[in-house]
């Protein structure tokens, strides 16, 4: 399988004056053409994961290796929108002044639910419709894999729903890869193919979902067990 | 009295913190200037008080002027009244001699201005992509945004004479250190955030540039250019008045050793005047390029 492969990762960051070892011993598989979602309390290192993958923070120790050559795009916590460029520039921002191929916009606008906001400016949006522009311009990229970092924690109960089917769907016909961090255990049961549950820097539990995503049903007796357990797990974590 | 008025002219250039005041304020300005596009379209009412004040403000200080001169508190000769202000004002209109000598500043100004504008970008261009080459001038800069550029006219004399370069000279050290910091604030103050974005999506060195830190920047220097602009406004008086045969400062300084007062007080209002309505173009400039939509949620 040649997705990516995460060996003995450590990073410790130097919080005033004192070393903080935020991940311990990481090891970690990510499927090809999957949703990996890596769960965990907030401050448990989730981003910092992300950051180490994505190549935009190096690791103390261990090693990434990714199996095949890949293009990766990262939606960040925070939507990150230039200011200076509309709803349609931003999306763009990724191709480096290519032309998108025709169609592809409108389509990816559709996708993330912004048509008839293509030419409005950041601060007309509300903060919601900002992080949907940040997911649209990492899928605009046309990116192999894409790094997720919280990315529907801004929107309200049904955009989410909206957004999570979306973003299942992509995935399929993309046949990207995708690795998803949240602290939500429902959006983690709803999406992920494998769920890896984060704590004290390690790598606590991992689950492996055989069922489509989008088809499950989070009420049924497997997924509730599967909730109570990870309950549990991040239950026992202390702070 | 004139010399020292001049000096404090020069003053500010070589103070920094009053770079972000200024700022603010203009910022302010800005916004009013939004508001008075969007509403002033609409209510009438709304001109009127905002015209009204100031025209007011104005007409009480030239009636107190017309009642000193009235009441005779001072001679004609130290304070001549606003009528004959006025007279010699158009007179000079009409002989032409006023429109030379703004000329000449004006384009002292920008020929300073515009070489000033070029270093400092380019510098602090240097600082944002390559920022090892900071300190191999920074230190340099810092030590000539210490010292104000009139402490530099008898040298500038002894080597360029009293000719263009000097005046140049002297516009471009007052214009530069606002312009360069500022331009430097906009460069190196860059959101890192942003950057990682870039960074992501694979720029180079120079998309980089290009497409984050120049835009992201632009507010910073066009606010520089600004103030960069009122200082060697400012300046460019002050050294026409120490060394110069043309120009305001000049006009202003031979007039008052012709005894006309009149004249001195035409050449102020006219400085005033000069320098109020390119700044205000200069905003009216800003708020185009950054097309409102910028300045509104930026900041
Ligand atoms: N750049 C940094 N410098 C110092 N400490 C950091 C930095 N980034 C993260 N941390 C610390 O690392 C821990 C994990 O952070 P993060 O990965 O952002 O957590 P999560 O995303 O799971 O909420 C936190 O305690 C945080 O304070
Ligand atoms: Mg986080």
């Amino acid at each position: 399988m040649a997705g990516i492969e995460i060996r003995h990762l450590k990073k410790a960051y130097e919080v005033d004056g004192r070393r903080l070892q935020v991940l311990q011993d990481v090891d970690l598989e990510i499927p090809e053409e999957r949703i990996t979602v890596v769960l965990g309390k907030s401050g448990c290192g989730k981003t910092t994961l992300l950051r180490l993958v994505g190549g935009l923070e190096q690791p103390d120790s261990g090693e990434i290796s990714f199996g095949a050559s890949h293009r990766t795009a990262f939606v960040f916590q925070e939507p990150r929108l230039m200011p200076w460029l509309n709803v349609t520039q931003n999306i763009l921002f990724g191709l480096r002044g290519k032309e998108p191929e025709p169609g592809a916009l409108s389509g990816i606008v559709a996708t993330v639910g912004l048509t008839g906001f293509e030419k409005a400016w950041p601060q007309q949006l509300s903060g919601g419709m900002q992080q949907r522009v940040a997911m649209a311009r990492a899928l605009a990229y046309g990116p192999s894999l894409i790094l997720m970092d919280e990315p529907f924690a801004a929107l309200d109960h049904f955009t989410r729903e909206q957004m999570q089917k979306e973003l299942s769907r992509v995935q399929q016909e993309e046949a990207c890869s995708i690795l998803f961090v949240t602290h939500s255990i429902d959006e983690a049961l709803l999406l992920g193919h494998r769920i890896v549950i984060i704590e004290n820097g390690r790598i606590k539990r991992l689950f492996d979902l055989e069922e489509t995503a989008g088809e499950r049903d989070l009420l049924s007796d497997p997924f509730i067990r599967m909730k109570r357990e990870i309950v549990a797990d991040l239950k026992e974590q202390k702070i | 009295m004139i010399k020292m008025d001049s000096m404090r002219a020069f003053w500010p250039a070589f103070f920094m913190p009053e770079g972000p005041e200024e700022r603010k304020l203009q910022a302010g300005a800005d916004r009013r200037n939004e508001g008075e596009r969007n509403v002033g379209m609409k209510q009438a009412a709304f001109w009127k008080g905002r015209f009204f004040p100031p025209l007011m403000g104005i007409a009480a200080l030239l009636v107190l002027w017309y009642l000193v001169c009235r009441m005779e508190l001072f001679s004609a000769y130290v304070l001549p009244p606003p009528a004959k202000v006025l007279d010699s004002f158009r007179k000079m209109l009409v002989s032409g001699e006023l429109f030379a000598d703004v000329g000449i500043s004006v384009a002292r100004v920008f020929k300073g201005f515009a070489i000033a504008f070029v270093l400092a970008f380019v510098l602090g261009m240097l600082r944002a992509v390559c920022p090892g080459a900071g300190p191999y001038f920074e230190y340099i800069l810092q030590f000539f945004r210490n010292v104000p550029p009139l402490s530099l006219i008898p040298l500038l004399i002894l080597w360029c004479g009293i000719g263009e370069t000097t005046k140049t000279a002297i516009i471009f050290l007052a214009s530069f250190f606002p312009m360069y910091l500022n331009i430097v604030k906009g460069f190196t103050g860059c959101d890192p955030r942003l950057l990682e974005v870039g960074d992501m999506f694979g720029y180079s060195r120079g998309e980089r540039f290009f497409r984050i830190i120049l835009p992201y920047a632009s507010a910073d220097i066009l606010v520089g250019m600004r103030i960069g602009l009122g200082y060697s406004w400012r300046a460019i008086i002050a050294a026409e008045m120490v060394a110069a045969s043309t120009g305001l400062g000049h006009m202003i300084l031979f007039a008052q050793q012709m005894s006309r007062t009149d004249k001195v007080i035409v050449g102020i209002f006219v400085i005033g005047i000069v320098g109020l309505l390119t700044d205000r173009l200069f905003a009216f400039l800003i708020s185009r390029l950054l097309k409102g939509n910028y300045a509104n949620g930026w900041d």
